[in-house]
């Protein structure tokens, strides 16, 4: 059977894990095609109803990439997503399709080599916990969208 | 005033680091043209070598690369590299510059920064020399600007061969030296320094043992972009340091040969944030030891910084400059190992200690490039090379119409340097020709085609970026099955999308087939969106009817190990894009009309010089006093460190100012109201013995409220005739010359009442205050005997030379610690003071006929309290007012349309006070010099049917921009709106969508994403 590959939103900050990103290119470091990348100004902008909508739509994992503690641009922005990933998470576990496929992680703009490690864990870490459950978007599980297609 | 150029409105700066981007950038930001001239092949000088900076710890290429793209495509600003200034003539308001352009070989509207002639040519391109023998790209940063490469043609055997692996065709091979000539109003030099050499200083062994390494060096180490990718490694055997030592002062504050005599300022505070890093970011089990001679952390927080390094990050600190650095033998081979041999303060016995690497803290000196520029120019120099200034003028030179900044005046760090840049902003555009209308430079842009009801026509336009894209992807089969998508009327490719031809190729398509939305698939919308913003607003388009779609960047760059993967990839990105473009509507941008008076709170020396400059330059003063006289805190002050007459000057000041037409001096002036924004605000005051209420209109707000001379009751202060502040003494010495010539035995106590727990910061002022006071003293009196007890002696800069010449004429200064301050009983008309002498280990007790405290300042709580409710602004924990950025943005606050200067920023003399009210009278022109204020589109908009008026976006936001209105509702101010979201994101009702990140922009995306665009 051919691996299982999950769809990853990763909603990125533009200030800091965003610019990573763009720096992880540059650098030509790889890390797995299945994260799509969606910029937000900052993490506050991130909802839970845009984490939960993600995975209702059909991703397999979603994360949220601010700057560092203390680094936010607007101030608290990151501190506010991180306590909103962890309600998340509790939210998922509680209905039964685990807080493990949200997560929150933090990184400066220049950090394009743990912006590309973060990519990598995090799919790999959704790769072993199989597909979403809940996901309605995709009606063929155990396929990556586009590459089907 | 001064002569005004009848003709030039243009101002030539030498220098692209961060002085020089700034005065560009406040420059061009007030219409003023601009010629930024570097001698390297990108700008941003020293600054990006960092790898972080204090006292934030932040990295800081996320806030200087906007910066940096800023600087290159603003209007005004004409940006020349590996330029330098052959020849000057002229005078203030007329200069005219010759200056030659070395060849790049490089064409750079054609470089697209794809990397193909280093990864064929390595040998061909430039490199930072030093540690970056393995720097991943030719350019010296990742984001360089220009964001182009530069070819060593000297270097390159095939030349031929070179010229086709570029596939852009940007390889000029024959590409010539150029001269330029510009005519100037005025010339900002901001030209650096250079790092000092620690390889002259032959007992600490740099270049012969590979693990003594510079500070920069270090940071390049620390540095994710740097040879090692950022681990921390000691160059020796790659292996883990566990104990590194920094040794500060490492070619500054020294007489031995290889030593600048001066504080180069900067190192202490680097040397902290690099041990701090150390500590965080690798091991906690390493040992970090920072061998000093006086801490100088004297900025604005820094010494909260050093108590933060000793106390959370438990840095080790030994009070010793180190004699030498041995290798450390093990079976008669070097390990790697290093000893540092040193005499230890409190101790007659020498020590030695073993480290696995050396950080030397190398400071500052002036190249000799820079010297013989200045002889060019006329500049005059001081014996250590820096532009020589004044006390009052602290960025005018020598000559009229040039203007110095940065570490070209004296060695300092960065927030200083940029308020710097804008203080010889301020003073090179008083010698343009009056200002004219902005507006006129800007683009034509066509009216903006109303599309309202229309049916979406999305355009898709793949770049191919030559291969960058192109030659991972199929783009032509990719925007082939776009056109599939709904709505999508038009998708083809164009090669280099942001090469004038394929933006005009865009223009044309949107014309022709009458698209309203677009979306371009091309690399990272952090760099191009401004490119194809204008070339929607060129073509009628509203310029947010647009999507990038980050195809380079974040694909093809990423999966160039499987195409496969990418080309899906790449169509699920450009997926979403199509389902996000189509969501799009119309945004303004918002714009205010701009009043253009000008509120300045406070009229001591920072007050009325910005009010002065702002007023110079045809703008209209409000300048309120709460006392009922001008001059502030330096009403009180006799001389200055270099001998200068601050009564004299405050006199010509406070008569300029009251007589001045475009100033209106309001006294015994009260702030009572506050509403509006920036470029509307409205502030109530009640002015004069009788409170009579009056409402003044301002587009800008200038906090210059000072803050308090501290009296403390400590040491007798008040209590014993003999014991005085140092402003008593100043006073003394004018007033008295006799009775202070009579002192026969003087004591001062530094840090009374600063640094201790009631407040914590370093008064910045005393130290070079005490070194004035015992020069004096013993210029009357040579006899006497001077003690000064100080924690850390802090003379930065060239105040440095003054401690070293008391020292020389015998004030013997002695440190001592917080938890053993010294004592000090009444001894009839005498005193006793008793201390601990640190090298005899015990307790000293001499008598003195004069106990002088050095006292500092304290924050105006009760004002700035007051002020701060009002005003709606942030304070420090010790209260004084905290700007938007304290490395980036040191004037500005973050409410747009605030500054703050002089001591209400924090405890300052009255030549750092003058310089920030030129720097805040330069970002004030900033906004002033436009008819309206661009407030961007951005900002969160409620929805007032749905709002609950819960508060909870009240609480939410960070910047407490979101009020209930007096009908019920949340309402958010587009003008103070930063636009980052939260409020939309916690609104339980939905009620508040943030502009161009709507909710259905999100959620499109996502349905893009899952292939439900349809």
């Amino acid at each position: 059977m051919e691996e299982f590959q999950p769809v990853i939103v990763a909603f990125c900050c533009h200030y800091c894990a965003y610019t990573a990103a763009d720096m992880a290119g540059s650098k030509r470091l790889h890390y797995p095609a299945n994260v799509k990348i969606i910029r937000v100004p900052c993490t506050g902008k991130v909802s839970a109803l845009h984490m939960m909508e993600a995975l209702r739509k059909g991703a397999d994992g979603v994360y949220v990439a601010g700057c560092l503690e203390g680094d936010c641009h607007f101030r608290t922005g990151n501190t506010r997503a991180t306590k909103r990933v962890a309600y998340v998470k509790k939210l998922l576990d509680e209905i039964g399709i685990g807080g493990e496929r949200v997560e929150m992680y933090a990184m400066s703009a220049g950090m394009g080599e743990v912006f590309a490690r973060t990519a990598s864990e995090f799919t790999e870490k959704i790769r072993r916990l199989g597909p979403n459950p809940a996901r309605v978007g995709r009606d063929n599980p155990g396929c990556a969208t586009a590459a089907c297609s | 005033m001064q002569k005004r150029s009848e003709f030039s409105n243009k101002v030539l700066i030498v220098g692209g680091g961060m002085g020089g981007i700034r005065a560009a950038l406040d420059l061009a930001e007030a219409g003023r043209d601009v010629v930024l001239v570097d001698k390297s092949y990108s700008i941003g000088g020293l600054m990006t070598s960092l790898d972080r900076t204090f006292p934030t710890n932040n990295c800081d290429l996320c806030t200087l690369s906007p910066r940096l793209s800023e600087s290159g495509r603003q209007l005004h600003i004409e940006l020349l590299t590996m330029t330098e200034v052959e020849e000057v003539s002229g005078d203030a308001g007329n200069f005219k510059a010759n200056l030659s352009s070395r060849p790049r070989y490089i064409d750079l509207q054609k470089c697209t920064a794809c990397g193909e002639c280093h990864r064929q040519f390595p040998g061909c391109v430039r490199f930072t020399p030093g540690l970056d023998h393995r720097a991943p790209t030719c350019m010296r940063y990742p984001q360089a600007t220009p964001y182009a490469f530069s070819i060593d043609i000297d270097a390159c055997s095939d030349v031929d061969e070179l010229v086709k692996v570029c596939p852009a065709g940007a390889i000029i091979p024959d590409d010539k030296p150029r001269s330029h000539e510009v005519d100037a109003g005025a010339i900002i030099l901001a030209l650096g320094a250079e790092i000092t050499d620690p390889g002259v200083l032959d007992t600490y062994g740099y270049g012969v043992y590979p693990n003594v390494v510079t500070s920069l060096e270090y940071e390049r180490i620390l540095s994710a972009t740097g040879p090692t990718g950022g681990q921390l490694v000691r160059p020796s055997d790659g292996q883990k340091p566990r104990k590194v030592a920094w040794i500060q002062c490492a070619g500054s504050r020294g007489l031995r040969p290889g030593f600048q005599p001066y504080c180069s300022s900067a190192c202490c505070m680097y040397a902290l944030k690099e041990a701090m890093v150390t500590r965080e970011r690798f091991l906690e089990d390493i040992e970090t030891t920072i061998f000093y001679m006086d801490m100088r952390t004297y900025g604005k927080d820094y010494e909260l910084y050093l108590q933060r390094a000793k106390n959370q990050y438990g840095v080790r600190f030994v009070r010793s400059r180190p004699h030498s650095i041995d290798p450390v033998f093990k079976d008669a081979v070097m390990t790697g190992g290093l000893d540092i041999g040193y005499m230890p303060y409190s101790s007659n016995l020498p020590a030695a200690e073993e480290f696995d690497m050396v950080v030397l803290s190398t400071g500052f000196r002036v190249s000799d490039e820079t010297r013989s520029l200045a002889e060019k120019l006329g500049v005059e120099l001081n014996d250590c090379g820096y532009a020589k200034t004044g006390s009052f003028e602290p960025v005018a030179t020598s000559k009229p119409g040039i203007y110095a900044c940065g570490l070209f005046e004296a060695p300092k760090d960065i927030p200083e340097t940029l308020v710097q840049a804008g203080a010889a902003a301020c003073c090179a555009s008083a010698d343009l020709s009056p200002l004219r209308v902005v507006q006129e430079k800007s683009e034509n842009f066509p009216p903006e085609k109303d599309i309202s009801g229309e049916p979406a026509r999305v355009g898709v336009f793949v770049c191919d970026c030559e291969n960058n894209i192109g030659g991972v992807i199929d783009v032509k089969s990719m925007a082939a099955g776009l056109k599939e998508l709904k709505d999508v009327v038009v998708s083809e490719t164009i090669g280099h999308g942001c090469s004038r031809d394929s933006l005009e190729r865009i223009q044309e398509v949107i014309r022709k087939e009458n698209l309203n939305r677009v979306v371009i698939g091309a690399c990272s919308p952090r760099t191009h969106e401004a490119v194809f913003q204008d070339t929607l607003r060129k073509a009628g388009l509203n310029r947010y009817m647009l999507e990038i779609v980050n195809l380079r960047d974040q694909d093809t760059w990423v999966h160039t190990d499987n195409p496969a993967f990418a080309a899906s990839k790449a169509k699920e990105l450009m997926h979403m894009g199509v389902g996000a473009v189509r969501m799009t509507h119309p945004l303004a941008d918002h714009t205010l009309p701009m009043n253009k008076d000008v509120l300045v709170v406070g009229g001591g020396v920072t007050g009325m010089k910005a009010a002065l400059s702002l007023a110079d330059g045809g703008f209209k003063v409000f300048l309120l006093e709460r006392s009922n006289r001008l001059g502030g805190t330096a009403g009180k002050v006799r001389r200055t460190l270099d001998g200068q007459d601050v009564q004299a000057y405050l006199k010509t000041m406070v008569e300029k100012t009251e007589s001045h037409e475009n100033i209106q001096v309001l006294k015994q002036a009260v702030v009572v109201d506050h509403t509006g924004m920036a470029g509307m605000f409205k502030t109530g005051v009640q002015v004069g013995a009788r409170m009579v209420y009056r409402q003044i209109t301002h587009g800008i707000t200038i906090l210059a409220t000072g803050a308090l001379v501290n009296r403390p009751d400590e040491m007798l202060l008040g209590a014993h005739d003999a014991v005085m502040t140092q402003l008593d003494m100043d006073a003394l010495l004018e007033d008295n010359p006799e009775g202070a010539k009579a002192l026969r035995n003087v004591v001062m106590v530094q840090c009374v009442g600063s640094r201790v727990p009631e407040n914590p910061n370093c008064s910045r002022i005393c130290c070079q205050t005490a070194v004035k006071n015992a020069l004096r003293l013993k210029e009357l009196n040579p006899d006497a005997t001077i003690v000064i007890l100080y924690r850390d002696m802090r003379t930065p800069g060239m105040q440095e030379l003054y401690y070293t010449k008391a020292r020389e004429k015998g004030v013997v200064f002695v440190p001592y610690e917080l938890e053993d301050k010294p004592g000090v009983v009444a001894d009839g008309k005498k005193l006793s003071v008793t201390f601990t002498d640190p090298v005899l280990g015990r307790k000293v007790q001499v008598s003195c006929d004069c106990l002088v405290l050095s006292t500092g300042f304290v924050a105006d709580e009760e004002s700035t309290e007051d002020l701060g409710v009002i005003f709606r602004l942030p304070r420090t924990s010790d209260g004084y007012f905290l700007e938007d950025h304290v490395k980036l943005r040191p004037v500005d606050l973050p409410t747009p349309g605030f500054f703050v200067a002089g001591a209400a920023h924090s405890p300052k003399n009255i030549r750092d006070s003058i310089a920030q009210a030129q720097a805040v009278a330069s970002r004030a022109q900033t906004f002033l010099a436009g008819d309206s204020i661009n407030m961007g589109a951005a900002v969160a908009r409620v929805d007032s049917n749905r709002c609950a008026a819960c508060l909870i976006c009240v609480r939410a936001c960070p910047f407490g921009v979101p009020f209930v209105n007096a009908e019920g509702h949340s309402e958010i101010d587009p003008a103070k709106c930063h636009g980052c979201g939260t409020c939309a994101s916690e609104c339980p009702a939905e009620a508040i969508q943030l502009m161009q990140y709507e909710d259905d922009l999100i959620f499109a995306k996502l349905d893009g994403l899952f292939e439900r665009t349809a």
